[in-house]
């Protein structure tokens, strides 16, 4: 319990470093598409007792290359290539745990991920990645928030685009596999898109949005524990369910405001 | 480059491998002057920005100038649910002279502060820029140009859907700042509003003319320029139909 509260603290650090970044950039689809891109790779990790963050790594990179050749430096056509890759992995995903290795039961915990039984590598991968996080965010603001506000005219300003972005794509899908062991392939975005979904229906300033984005998802995740405990469910789809309500709830509550 | 800070010559550039998205242009603009670049939807008017501000391969030609343009996008495409204040986007042209390992300036939080007291929005520093009417945004996005402190600004229709007070404001900045010797070239589809100004640049894929404009403004011209989204008005004098569309 004690390693699952460490881990949830670590990954609000990255749901509040790198979210507003995630909904800012409208990198939403991408952060869970990275997810399930992953999910032939954990198959194959598992089956072969290899560190799924490793074959999770192997994944990610595959998917990243093939998007990019399909969408050719296209934004237009990035969404269409990242869906039909999406599908792919997941297809490739299910094959491999059916057919090939047999997983079982092991499927639902690589789709899912869970909070308890992590280890002690689980948590150190992750409190690395937050801490690079926390740098890239110090380093890299204003590269990344001059190229989500304009992307026009971005270039005018004098401000480095390509390596700022690159850099964005690397640190959101490093988060994305360090999550995998607690939230699963297809969950990430619960912690990495909800949470600073959430806050940015009332946020009126980026710092608000990283500490309301951070400080939610810590407090989605220790509510998810608490009642995946007491009502004897994984605590993946428990914090899934309740960052969906919340954001339901504040959209709701943001528009009554507004009216 | 003598007194000319922006100098164009024989310039011929596109998007795609073979295809000129404009051609054979040329023309030099000194201190001091607002230059009108005036063309339909398509006509190159975003391409020669483009190429202006490097972003652009040009296949022949050259484009000199004297550092760096500023440009100023037309506000309708800037997003207006992000989550910061006007101050915060007058910061943006701070951005290119700070390192990236140090904090902005004391003297350009000054400058941003500054800007958009010149533009007319000193008190609304601290509104969320998509709450701001569409004239303010323009004078924000402006205010961020005179951060930049460039001596070239480029402007995309910074005058298409503002308020009468924002317009009369911006155009009164236009005076200020080209008497403080900087050029800016504003792309428009007002033939009237460039008369007012000292040079009028006519694209339609290729330069159709330039010069004063006195000598540039005729129906001919405006004709080759704007062919059948030209329309002459009872009173002899022309208007020109626009439909806006993504570039």
């Amino acid at each position: 319990m004690q390693r699952a509260l460490v881990e949830i603290v670590l990954l609000a650090v990255l749901a509040g470093a790198l979210g507003a970044w995630i909904v800012l950039r409208r990198l939403a689809f991408f952060t869970h598409s990275v997810g399930t891109a992953t999910f032939p790779g954990l198959v194959v990790a598992s089956a072969w007792g290899i560190a799924p963050q490793v074959a999770a790594l192997g994944a990610a990179l595959g998917f990243a290359g093939l998007r990019e050749r399909m969408a050719r430096g296209r934004e237009s056509e990035e969404d269409a290539a990242t869906g039909i890759l999406l599908v792919a992995a997941l297809a490739l995903g299910a094959l491999l745990a059916s057919d090939v290795y047999r997983s079982g039961a092991g499927v639902d915990r690589l789709l899912f991920g869970t909070l308890i039984g992590l280890s002690d590598r689980d948590l150190l991968l992750t409190a690395i990645a937050a801490a690079l996080a926390l740098a890239a965010d110090a380093a890299l603001r204003r590269a990344w928030l001059a190229r989500a506000f304009d992307p026009e005219g971005v270039r005018a300003l004098g401000v480095a685009v390509t390596g700022p972005e690159r850099l964005l794509l690397a640190a959101v899908a490093g988060a994305v596999i360090v999550a995998l062991s607690a939230v699963g392939a297809l969950l990430v975005s619960v912690v990495l898109v909800v949470p600073a979904a959430t806050v940015r229906l009332v946020a009126r300033d980026l710092r608000t949005l990283q500490l309301g984005a951070g400080a939610l998802a810590a407090v989605e995740g220790v509510a998810a524990l608490w009642l995946a405990d007491g009502l004897n469910v994984a605590p993946g789809p428990a914090m899934a369910v309740l960052g969906g309500a919340v954001f339901a709830l504040v959209a709701v509550l943001a528009r009554g405001r507004r009216a | 480059m003598s007194d000319a800070l922006v100098r164009v010559q024989d310039l011929a550039g596109g998007y795609r491998p073979g295809v000129d998205a404009l051609a054979e242009v040329s023309f030099d603009a000194c201190g001091g002057e607002v230059v009108a670049v005036l063309g339909p939807n398509g006509g190159g008017k975003s391409t020669l920005f483009r190429a202006l501000l490097g972003e652009l391969a040009h296949r022949r030609g050259t484009v000199e100038l004297a550092g760096r343009p500023s440009y100023v996008p037309q506000t309708e495409r800037a997003r207006l649910d992000f989550p910061v204040s006007a101050l915060d986007v007058a910061l943006m042209g701070a951005y290119g002279r700070t390192p990236w390992f140090r904090r902005l300036a004391r003297t350009d939080r000054a400058a941003a502060a500054a800007a958009l007291a010149r533009v007319g929005l000193e008190a609304e520093a601290g509104e969320r820029f998509g709450a701001l009417s569409g004239g303010q945004r323009q004078r924000v996005l402006i205010a961020r140009a005179l951060v930049q402190d460039a001596p070239v600004l480029l402007l995309d229709e910074p005058l298409s859907g503002v308020d009468a007070v924002s317009a009369a404001r911006i155009e009164a900045l236009f005076a200020e700042l080209s008497a403080e010797g900087r050029v800016l070239l504003v792309a428009t589809h007002d033939a009237r509003q460039a008369r007012a100004w000292q040079r009028v640049l006519c694209l339609n894929r290729t330069q159709v003319a330039y010069g004063a404009p006195a000598d540039v403004l005729t129906s001919e011209v405006l004709q080759a320029t704007y062919g059948a989204e030209l329309v002459v008005l009872a009173d002899g004098s022309t208007a020109v139909t626009v439909e806006h569309h993504e570039h």
